[in-house]
This record gives C-alpha cells, structure tokens and sequence, in this order.
C-alpha cells in the first residue's frame, strides 16, 4: 500500500465559471425533467428565483459551459494532483471508477451567475478489496458567487482507481 | 399506485412520485452534448464493444441526474440542500429506469423544517444503480 497522505490538501482546480440559460435548460431537457421553470423565465421567477435553475447535478458539468478564458484567474495551478495519484496507476491498467458524488447547496444556481470554485484532494488513501488494491481520490469543490463571495455549492467527487 | 403527496404535506414514509425512464442510446448521445462527457463509451458503440462491453452503456451522471430530475420535480429546485449519491451498477441500453424516493425523518431546524430522503435508481428487476440521500427545505 502506498502512502498517498502528501496529496491531502493539494489544490485541483481554481476557476470561474458563467452560468447561462441555454446549457442549463438544456442540461434539464437532457435529464427529461418537464418543470416549466427551467424553459420559462417568467415561471423561474414567480418562484423567486432571479434566472432560470439548473438541475442539482449541473455544477458538475458547468465548467464544460461556462470556462471563459479572458475570466480565469492570472494564478496557475503546479501540476493536477489527481492525475499524478491516477496516471502512474493507469499505465500499469485497472479501471478508473465514478464511486460517489455529492452536492451541498446554500441555493440554487440560476442563470447569470459567476461562479468561482476551488477544488482540492480531501482523501486519498488505498485499501484492498475482493483481492484488487483500490485507490480512492475525494476531491472538493466549493464554489462561490464571483460578486458577493458567497458560498454557492460544496461538490464532492469520489474517483477510484481498481487495479 | 398510491395517491400522489405533495411535498408540503409529505410525511416520514412518504413517496415522491416515480419518474420511469426507457434508456435508449439517443438518450446517451444527448446527454453527452448537454453534459460534455464524450467518453466513448457512452456513445460509440464500436470502441465500447472492442474493450469487451455488451454495448455502451449510460454515464453514471445520467443515474443520477434523472434521480436528480425526480428529486427536483418533488421538492422544487430552491429547496434542494443536498444531494448524493454511491455509483452501483451500470446502466444499459433497453433498461426501464425507475426512481424511488422516500422521506426518512422530519426535523425542525430553527424556523426552518428539514426534510430527509433517501433515494436510489433501479432497472425493471430491481437492480439498483445508484443510492444515495437528500435533504431539502421545507417551510
């Protein structure tokens, strides 16, 4: 078992992202949901709600969206901690698996937000199951709102290595 | 079938109406455009089918966006506090996905009353493909 304790802690991500209409009420035409508020504004509205939402699982597709290069902050990140835990472990084969996912949500997120998210490693550590050395990496994402600096959504990922 | 409960008057053991969803590989291909998950094996059957898969099969964010869809149709997208969920078992083309959600427990948080739930996704047999819990406000 190899001690991977080091990565706790290592930044994922740091990024901004725009939430716009078009992906999130196609994101909700995707996933067959039929509430009037996710393709009516008015409706979004009328439920106090300042754009059209976006179904509870879109923080995890959003930087697909919403990842406008002129918005990104100036400050790089060194190296992808997931990928320097997973990308030894790949070359010598296994499969990678989506284990668990997670939302916390302070409100919904709604059509004209500016969201800014900081992900980083919160566990990583291997253990033995069924005679396969699995290695989990939980990452955390907590995104904020750009302007008010209000936290928004806490996204939490669980991706396993199975040797 | 039972009647169909409001939120609002929910209680513990009560059920969120049941989304029933055919997969079918358009599904898959849509989702992929909405999500931007191109992995091929959800969407091309011939690289899926040459590492050993039956066929593609459904992005486990598919599970659990369409148990995300019944959750939010139950609860209204505002009240969702949490929502997560374990990956089980892989979805197929052809499988009649079905949603179950359940109130586990009521509570009072201040003013504020929070409503528990667990809810998973399962195919015709029972399978479950994903399981997990919720929470949502309630006022």
């Amino acid at each position: 078992m190899t001690d991977y304790s080091e990565y706790v802690g290592r930044a994922t991500s740091n990024s901004v992202v725009v939430i716009e209409r078009g992906p999130v009420a196609n994101f909700a035409r995707a996933l067959k949901s039929e509430e009037s508020y996710f393709y009516n504004v008015k409706d979004a509205q009328d439920r106090g709600l300042k754009g059209i939402p976006a179904l509870p699982t879109f923080p995890f597709v959003m930087e697909h969206w919403g990842l406008f290069l002129e918005l990104q902050p100036e400050e790089k990140l060194s190296g992808n901690p997931v990928i320097e835990v997973l990308g030894p472990l790949m070359a010598n084969g296994g499969l990678i698996l989506h284990g668990e996912q997670a939302f916390e949500f302070e409100r919904p997120l709604v059509s004209g937000d500016v969201l800014e998210g900081k992900g980083q490693v919160v566990e990583c550590y291997q253990k033995e199951s069924n005679g396969h050395v699995m290695t989990f990496v939980v990452t955390e994402t907590v995104w904020s709102d750009f302007n008010t600096k209000e936290k928004v959504v806490t996204s939490r990922s669980n991706v396993i290595h199975r040797a | 079938m039972s009647d169909i409960i409001k939120f609002a008057d929910a209680e513990v053991g009560s059920e969120a109406p049941v989304l029933t969803h055919m997969l079918g590989r358009t599904d898959l291909v849509i989702y992929a455009g909405a999500s931007g998950d191109f992995n091929p094996m959800h969407t091309d059957e011939v690289v899926a089918t040459s590492v050993g898969q039956p066929s593609v099969f459904g992005h486990g964010m598919f599970s659990m966006g369409i148990l995300g869809t019944a959750l939010t149709g139950w609860v209204g997208i505002e009240n969702i506090k949490s929502f997560g969920v374990r990956f089980t078992k892989q979805t197929w083309p052809g499988e009649v996905l079905s949603t179950n959600i359940k109130v586990t427990s009521i509570d009072q948080v201040g003013n504020k009353t929070i409503v528990s739930l667990d809810c998973s996704l399962m195919n015709q047999d029972g399978q479950v493909k994903v399981q997990g819990t919720a929470t949502a406000w309630r006022s």
